[in-house]
């Protein structure tokens, strides 16, 4: 028997959370692309997913925001609450969408209407004029898709007990990642083979989707068939599987906590590991001296990995915390995995993605640009080119994502790069000055040296002088290697001479003539 | 005997040190007392193949997976950091523009070891001592390594920012360039590491860069069937 859900949907709740009114239109960028907009931002066209620079495009005027899910969380947190006095059984998805067993609060309010009216007035009151969507309907999956499609629209979505599958029969297969059942690989999988409404994939029997699919293929299918929301192999662990930790002194502060909550997680995490299972459901419990508690279920169906329990650990102990219902310290911390299913090894898939260090970096990226503005923040770019300097080029890594390999691999390895004939080859100079330098080359009479058209020189040179430096004996050389670049296009052309010239100190330059003149383009240093 | 080696080294307790540091490439582990780049430390890189050695330096952290940022060093030659052995994907050029004050310099260093672990960068020409002090402090506090090029340290002094180890190529001789023939192949260095971390001074030959671009150690070489023109740098 599927339980009856009802899903409360805030959409794009990091843009409410940062407090902009909705006639503003900003977006929540993370990793240089969008997470959630405004819905004044939607109406100019900003979709989630988007570059920053594409975003900026549509609506240059919009107001950028940096993700903060902590932000999110205390900002959920009322609401939470709110709606936490409705029912008991309350779960948290994440900051913005929460789910609630329906059928004894439906009872107590009369009825599906009255308590999905109910709800919604409850998040308004809390959280201001949001947009927000209350579905209710058998089955978790089908819950959400009715809350998301409630949104702006005429009021809260009603699907009949037993009625889910005709729900969700017409609806593109494509919800099946919007809600996190499956990734993007699999549901672009279903769409290259067919598959294009959840009804398609709800026809196929069950057994030819394992077989073709494999376990996530399974589960998206009875999701689909809003047969049970739960996967196959999910059960209830026995209560010997929570961990707890109990402080002898106290606690006051969030951060030893969540530092306790982090080891907690972690043996959670590896004990669950060693039976091949994973938490879809935690229950996160906190109690203090004086018997004030705090407890609150929070669920993901793809599973929770340790990060992701300490990050909902730490909302959920910073919102009580700021509530003011604590007076005195925390002592006693408890996980308890509510819901496990086995691991089918999806994790990996889904948090697949950049290292901690490539997310470090990008943030640090992000900050500098603030501090020294876009152009001051460069990342190489492959250009093409013959000369040192031109080969690779500098731009802003504000246009780039640097967590994204694609994007990486677009930037530094075109797919046509040419053989370039007439570039000199390896070693390349190490120090290669953003202004060429004016230098001098003479030969042993003191006559500057000259580079004839057929690309000879007048003497051998013997001394170099770069700039304002003192002049330096010329101990070899060789070339000229001759250099016609761009000539069917002039504005570009460029004709020189190049020369490898050591001097005396050890050092070696690169020397160009060009237009009668000689520069030094690049030292080997 | 190499069996021996390895079994003393499964056995011996694994230092602070040892687990607290960076890879090194090959060729370049004999200037470091530990073997490799402790974290935490700060490395000049002087003489007439600075910007080299410095590339040559972050080549083998940034290939593990660490990212390096580039502060105030306009004149970086990207092919010589890829020919080098950097990879691309992990650097980050900071260009702090006209304006060079030493607080916004110790500042921009600030956010940059928040975020990356190796950090190449000009030191400033006067340093003042608690900015110093501070900025040490940080790439202590961050794990991080400092790398300094440029030429505003002296032969001498070493300005007032504590420099852990100091790398100097001593000898310099670029092979493959004749009188109006040839192209530059190599340049044999003798590379010197001093320093406060080094009891005492140590000095390894390597080609800087080799041929095809990289830092190679020395092979004995039968070819030698031309006079190399001998330079010692100051």
């Amino acid at each position: 028997m599927t339980m009856r859900y009802v899903t409360v949907w805030c959409p794009d709740w990091p843009v409410v959370a940062a407090g902009v009114a909705a006639e503003v239109p900003a977006v929540v960028l993370h990793a240089n692309r969008v997470v959630a907009r405004s819905p004044a931002a939607a109406a100019q066209g900003v979709l989630q997913g988007q570059r920053r620079r594409s975003a900026q495009q549509c609506c240059p005027d919009v107001v950028l925001l940096d993700h903060d899910p902590d932000r999110d969380a205390r900002a959920f947190e009322p609401v939470v609450r709110a709606v936490g006095r409705f029912a008991p059984r309350l779960e948290v998805v994440e900051p913005g969408w929460l789910c609630l067993d329906a059928r004894g609060p439906s009872r107590y309010f009369g009825g599906d209407q009255s308590l999905a009216k109910q709800l919604m007035s409850a998040v308004r009151a809390h959280a201001g004029p949001v947009a927000v969507g209350v579905g209710v309907a058998d089955g978790r999956f089908a819950s959400a898709v009715a809350a998301r499609r409630a949104v702006g629209g005429r009021g809260p979505i009603i699907v009949d007990p037993g009625g889910s599958a005709a729900f969700l029969d017409r609806l593109p297969v494509a919800w099946l990642q919007h809600v996190g059942e499956a990734d993007a690989e699999l549901v672009g999988l279903f769409a290259r083979m067919g598959l294009a409404r959840l009804g398609d994939l709800a026809a196929l029997p069950a057994g030819d989707v394992l077989a073709r699919f494999g376990p996530a293929g399974r589960h998206a299918h009875r999701v689909a068939s809003a047969d049970d929301d739960r996967r196959a192999n999910a059960e209830d662990p026995p209560p010997e599987r929570r961990v707890e930790q109990c402080f002898d002194d106290p606690v006051v502060q969030v951060q030893p906590l969540v530092f306790v909550g982090k080891h907690l997680a972690d043996q959670l995490v590896a004990e669950l590991a060693t039976e091949g299972q994973v938490c879809t459901r935690l229950v996160v419990t906190a109690e203090t001296e004086h018997g004030e508690r705090t407890e609150r279920a929070w669920y993901r169906a793809a599973g929770l990995s340790a990060p992701a329990m300490v990050e909902r650990v730490r909302w959920q102990l910073d919102g009580w915390m700021e509530a003011g219902n604590v007076s005195a310290g925390v002592v006693l911390l408890r996980l308890a995995p509510d819901e496990v299913r086995g691991d089918d090894g999806d994790q990996l898939r889904l948090w697949g993605g950049p290292s901690a260090a490539d997310e470090r970096a990008a943030r640090a990226v992000t900050r500098l640009a603030g501090m020294v503005g876009d152009d001051g923040v460069l990342v190489p770019a492959w250009h093409g080119g013959r000369l040192p300097g031109d080969r690779y080029g500098w731009v802003p890594a504000s246009t780039t994502d640097l967590t994204d390999p694609d994007d990486t691999a677009q930037r530094l390895r075109p797919d046509l790069s040419g053989p370039w004939p007439g570039s000199l080859p390896a070693p390349s100079p190490a120090v290669v000055q953003p202004e060429a330098q004016t230098a001098t080359l003479t030969d042993a009479n003191g006559e500057l040296v000259q580079v004839s058209g057929r690309g000879e020189l007048s003497a051998p040179p013997a001394r170099l002088t770069i700039g304002d430096r003192p002049a330096q004996t010329v101990t070899g050389w060789a070339g000229p290697w001759p250099l016609d670049e761009r000539w069917w296009e002039p504005p570009r052309h460029r004709r020189l001479a190049r020369l490898q010239v050591v001097t005396a100190d050890g050092t070696a330059h690169l020397v160009l003539a060009e237009h009668r003149n000689w520069w030094v383009a690049a030292s080997y240093g | 005997m190499l069996a021996a080696m390895d079994l003393a080294a499964a056995v011996a307790p694994t230092t602070l040190a040892r687990q607290r540091t960076l890879p090194v490439s090959n060729p370049l582990i004999p200037l470091f007392p530990d073997g490799a780049l402790v974290r935490g430390r700060a490395v000049s890189c002087q003489g007439v193949a600075a910007t080299s050695l410095a590339l040559a330096l972050a080549a083998e952290p940034t290939t593990a997976g660490a990212w390096v940022a580039v502060v105030d060093v306009p004149w970086l030659g990207v092919e010589a950091a890829v020919e080098l052995g950097i990879p691309l994907e992990r650097l980050v050029r900071v260009d702090p523009g006209l304006s060079g004050s030493r607080s916004e310099w110790a500042d921009l260093v600030g956010a940059v070891l928040d975020g990356f672990e190796v950090v190449v960068t000009r030191l400033p020409r006067h340093l003042s001592a608690t900015v110093a002090r501070r900025v040490q402090a940080r790439v202590q506090a961050r794990e991080a390594v400092l790398i300094a090029v440029g030429s505003s340290l002296s032969a001498a002094g070493r300005g007032p920012l504590p420099l852990d180890l100091t790398l100097e190529a001593t000898t310099a001789v670029w092979e493959g360039v004749e009188q109006g023939w040839g192209c530059l192949r190599g340049r044999r260095v003798t590379v010197t590491s001093t320093g406060r971390r080094v009891p005492r001074p140590r000095q390894v030959e390597l080609w800087l860069p080799g041929p095809g671009g990289g830092v190679a150690a020395i092979e004995e070489r039968e070819d030698v069937d031309v006079e190399p023109v001998l330079l010692s740098a100051g």
